[in-house]
């Protein structure tokens, strides 16, 4: 039995390990007690979710109230299981504290958990007055921020505004695209009936990452077009099994496809 | 073992506080749910003999949703019922469950909020009858590592706009 527990032990430090988060730098801290909190704080994250760790955080608030740093990390665990009216009040408190730190990642968890397009673009449009002409990314990595803007325009059938705010993006000097962008464009083109513009995008994306979700889109080009649309079908379906899809750990991407929609077109 | 060591750490951090103050009692870990009788059906088993806080993304990650036919499937089940709330409601009904190495489900919770994230009581007729759609859902994939078969809590998040499902998360 204790080998059993020690394996189920070693299965939840497993699962803890990948979801550690940066360590803060705590020399940077002149005041004793809130350096103290950020130790505290950064010991702690590394055990997300466990009684312990949640109490540590509670110290590291006590000696250090103003210690942004401790709200955000204690909220975490709230947010991925489900309890979002803990997770919010705690994250709130973070942004109260330090906004450009955490709006960007209160944003992104508004949109990517909740699915609530307009309190994301609120914080999104408050984030911008502190960064004007770099809002940042995703905690997963997958979007520029502006990316993840236009995308709750295009939920709350903004469609142009989307359009725009992508188009505008991919025009930045030096722009990093992300793993899904030009895929997004397209789809919001193609859902505004621009299938030029859609397949130009799709196109553009094949060549970044090719992916059922993208292939699945050209292929429903093609078809609308009247033109042979089953060799990318069968391509979008066979890219389905080999795993190249739209992945997140946590949720749903936006605009994800899923098998049964494919084998339906 | 590694959690000891942790315990070894921290507990200075925790002894330090004063004996007097109000200490918050937090559950083993975030989200563990306990068995309540008046609530939850003794049917209900779980295979694992201790609460391990297993959670949905952790141990064979699919993506938040480990269902047959992927999550459009539940979606598809639920439009066929076309469920909806006798008021405009907006705000989300969360219900919290496990999933235990057989594949059925248990000891669930429901959290309801309004849009501004605060606890509020939307539709409890509504949400009885999510929770109702959510217990009658059969295809849960088993999680197991290295052959054991492993119980774990996962959630079902209703988005809802003027009195009916708008998305189903996560």
């Amino acid at each position: 039995m204790e080998r059993f527990q020690k394996y189920y032990l070693s299965l939840i430090f497993l699962a803890i390990y990948s979801q550690i988060s940066a360590q803060a730098n705590c020399s940077i801290f002149t005041e004793e007690n809130c350096r103290k909190a950020c130790e505290i704080s950064n010991q702690a994250s590394e055990h997300q979710g466990l009684s312990l760790s949640q109490l540590a955080f509670d110290k590291a608030i006590e000696i250090c109230p103003t210690y942004d740093n401790a709200y955000f990390e204690k909220s975490v665990p709230y947010l991925k299981n489900g309890d979002f009216i803990t997770w919010k009040a705690l994250i709130d408190k973070a942004v109260e504290l330090n906004p450009k730190e955490h709006l960007g990642y209160r944003a992104w968890c508004r949109y990517q958990f909740l699915r609530d397009y307009k309190g994301a673009i609120q914080d999104f449009d408050e984030l911008e007055k502190y960064y004007p002409d770099n809002l940042g990314y995703s905690k997963n990595g997958d979007y520029n921020l502006y990316v993840v803007k236009a995308i709750c325009y295009s939920a709350i059938n903004q469609k142009d505004k989307a359009i725009q705010i992508l188009e505008n993006l991919f025009k930045t000097k030096d722009y990093h695209f992300g793993l899904y962008d030009y895929f997004q464009l397209g789809v919001t083109y193609f859902e505004t009936g621009k299938y030029d513009k859609a397949l130009e995008n799709f196109e553009k994306q094949s060549k970044v990452y090719d992916f059922a979700e993208n292939i699945y889109f050209r292929s429903k080009v093609s078809k609308i077009r009247n033109k042979d649309y089953l060799d990318l079908k069968s391509l979008a379906l066979k890219s389905y099994d080999e795993g190249k899809t739209m992945k997140d750990a946590y949720t749903h991407h936006f605009n994800k496809i899923y098998r049964v929609q494919i084998t339906e077109l | 073992m590694k959690n000891l060591l942790y315990i070894f750490f921290l507990l200075p951090v925790l002894f330090s506080c004063q004996s007097e103050k109000r200490v918050t009692i937090y559950p083993n870990k975030v989200g563990d749910i306990v068995f309540d009788k008046n609530i939850d059906s003794p049917d209900f088993k779980k295979c694992m003999d201790k609460d391990y806080g297993i959670q949905y993304y952790s141990i064979n990650n699919s993506g938040g949703l480990p269902y047959e036919g992927e999550k459009i499937a539940i979606i598809q089940k639920l439009e066929k019922l076309s469920l909806s709330s006798s008021k405009k409601i907006n705000g989300y009904i969360t219900i919290r469950f496990i999933v235990n190495c057989e594949g059925k489900t248990g000891l669930f919770r429901v959290q309801q909020m309004n849009d501004n994230y605060l606890e509020e009581n939307l539709d409890k007729d509504f949400s009885v009858k999510l929770l109702n759609f959510t217990k009658s859902l059969n295809g849960w994939i088993l999680k197991e590592n290295r052959g054991i078969k492993l119980d774990y809590y996962q959630y079902l998040t209703y988005k809802i706009t003027n009195g009916k499902v708008s998305e189903i998360l996560p």
